[in-house]
């Protein structure tokens, strides 16, 4: 092809030019800044402290004013064991959703996908205002009605300031907001699956459970691979649906994850030094997710 | 013939279980919302009395319109811009072999896995330096670069299934470069064009992270963050934060539906190829 040296830069001048203006660069100053001092003193006299792995010793061993043990007892099972469970419990229930779909009439069938797509587009912030409402300890409905089966006596209960029930009401959120994308997806992942596979192992008499372990699931291997990658990524850096619970916006340090610590210090304690460590520890967390899910991908495209 | 209708019993009330959590929430949203009890007591699931008097509030008391307003401009203004960069990107990877493309390729995925948390504080003090905080351009400049890797990724597949053959043939006929790009390529590669821009859209729209680091200011709020100033220092307005939230809720929902085909095949080839 003609002029085909030039001309591919040519048009890549623009993108690139946003993508290294507004998202490399600020990956390389959030690196720089988290082996400096950066606090409201520096802030206003413009000049930051370069203090190594200090900001970094302080996220293992304890920043002032939280324990010493605050990452490995709060933050880290916040983040990761929230994580595991939302990517488990959404797998699971987007491929139980995925296989009634292939079991039911068309007309059930585009019902269930109609009611799916709402969730999934109910944006995360409406969403988590909705679930916040429906555990309000004061007038929220989930609370009226465990009164009214006795579950809960007149004095009411605020589930937002237990870290337990704040993440399980978290999990609920997420649960229901991405569950859709994986049913959909796997779904469509189904119907490539031969008919007469099953059809075989059926006449010979295989159950089931045992036509989806030996079957389905071995064809359906990338598929499932990619939505649990994908999900991993997003729930490990759940934000808005923290935050915006009561507590998450910086007054109660228990409920905090990876990407809130980060923020919180940061942006409300203004040391953005800490808050870039944190982010750059999260960072890297998720580019080592990324690098399996590249090695996944590439593996499918030689296969293929 | 016994089992049969067991399972389907069994299916029945799996069908009818999911219906009830996948849609609870959102009749929720919409009963409270309705509900002329000013959002203080619902606790009833049926609005006592049906009303578009939380609606009326939020426009009037809490400046919704203007946070919709400007959140029309950051969305329309991002889909726009990113996906016309995009198209250009999309074509350089898809149609050129040149030194770096792979390079390029790997780069592009994996700015794409950043998590905003960690771009955040530096945009933040760029943003503060170049005296952009509180700026809609800010914001939008800022949701074009995260928006992009995803639309290169996912437009460069369409690029790359416009057959060669219709190239060959414009340049036959004696069309340049660019006259070919406008007049063959682009046109057959709309479809993806649209479902792409429907992505970043939906985005921009929903976006909450760098919209309530960048915007303090009343009149310069995106809904994402306007949501917040439902909350009062003592009563908390349920019935119009509800009211507002459906308001948030429709078009995206709207987008969905629209390229609900699209979006599924986007997101599965987007992440499988």
């Amino acid at each position: 092809m003609r002029e085909s040296k030039t001309r591919p830069w040519l048009l890549l001048a623009g993108p690139l030019l946003v993508i290294a203006g507004l998202l490399l660069y600020p990956i390389v100053r959030v690196t720089t800044l988290s082996f400096q001092r950066y606090n409201l003193r520096e802030v206003i006299s413009g000049s930051p402290v370069f203090i190594g792995w200090d900001n970094y010793r302080q996220i293992f061993t304890g920043a002032p004013g939280l324990p010493a043990s605050y990452l490995w007892r709060t933050i880290l099972p916040n983040t990761v064991v929230f994580a595991a469970l939302a990517v488990v419990l959404t797998v699971v229930l987007g491929t139980l959703v995925a296989l009634l779909l292939q079991s039911v009439g068309p007309k059930t069938r585009a019902v269930v996908i109609g009611a799916a797509l709402i969730a999934w587009a109910l944006p995360a912030v409406t969403g988590t205002y909705v679930w916040v409402w429906i555990f309000d300890p004061d007038n929220g409905v989930a609370l009226h009605f465990l009164q009214s089966i006795g579950l809960v006596g007149s004095e009411g209960h605020n589930w937002f300031t237990d870290r337990y029930s704040f993440y399980a009401i978290a999990l609920l959120n997420v649960v229901h907001h991405s569950y859709p994308f994986v049913a959909i997806t796997i779904f469509a992942g189904l119907l490539t699956v031969p008919t007469e596979l099953h059809e075989a192992a059926k006449i010979d008499g295989a159950s089931a459970w045992r036509r989806f372990w030996s079957i389905t699931v071995p064809l359906m291997r990338p598929a499932f691979a990619v939505v649990t990658i994908l999900s991993t990524i997003w729930d490990f850096k759940v934000f808005a649906q923290i935050y915006l619970m009561p507590g998450g916006d910086g007054s109660n340090p228990e409920v905090f994850n990876l990407g809130v610590w980060s923020y919180v210090s940061s942006i409300n304690q203004t040391k953005y030094g800490l808050g870039s460590a944190i982010a750059v520890l999260l960072t890297v967390v998720l580019l080592l997710i990324t690098l399996v899910y590249l090695r996944l991908l590439f593996r499918e495209e030689d296969t293929a | 013939m016994k089992t049969r209708t067991w399972t389907g019993i069994g299916k029945t009330v799996a069908v009818v279980a999911l219906l009830l959590f996948t849609l609870f929430p959102v009749y929720f949203m919409l009963s409270t919302a309705l509900n002329g009890q000013n959002g203080s007591g619902t606790d009833s699931l049926v609005p006592a009395d049906v009303t578009l008097d939380n609606f009326r509030r939020a426009f009037t008391e809490n400046h919704f319109g203007r946070y919709m307003l400007n959140s029309a401009i950051v969305t329309v203004a991002t889909a726009v811009v990113s996906g016309a960069l995009a198209m250009l990107g999309a074509v350089a990877i898809a149609r050129f072999r040149f030194r770096f493309r792979s390079t390029m390729l790997v780069l592009i995925l994996i700015v794409q896995m950043l998590p905003a948390e960690a771009l955040v504080i530096p945009l933040f003090l760029q943003m503060k330096d170049w005296r952009m905080l509180n700026s809609l351009l800010g914001l939008i400049l800022v949701y074009i670069a995260f928006s992009l890797p995803f639309a290169i990724w996912n437009l460069q597949g369409f690029v790359a299934a416009v057959p060669r053959e219709l190239e060959e043939a414009a340049y036959l006929d004696g069309c340049g470069w660019w006259r070919m790009f406008r007049s063959v390529l682009l046109p057959l590669v709309v479809p993806g064009l649209v479902a792409t821009s429907a992505f970043s859209f939906v985005m921009a729209w929903e976006e909450f992270t760098f919209a309530l680091t960048f915007l303090s200011k009343d009149d310069r709020l995106t809904v994402g963050v306007g949501l917040q100033r439902f909350f009062g220092a003592h009563v908390n307005d349920w019935g119009g934060l509800m009211a507002a939230s459906t308001m948030v809720t429709i078009p995206v929902v709207v987008v969905f539906v629209l390229a609900q085909r699209r979006l599924g095949a986007g997101l599965v080839s987007g992440a499988v190829k």
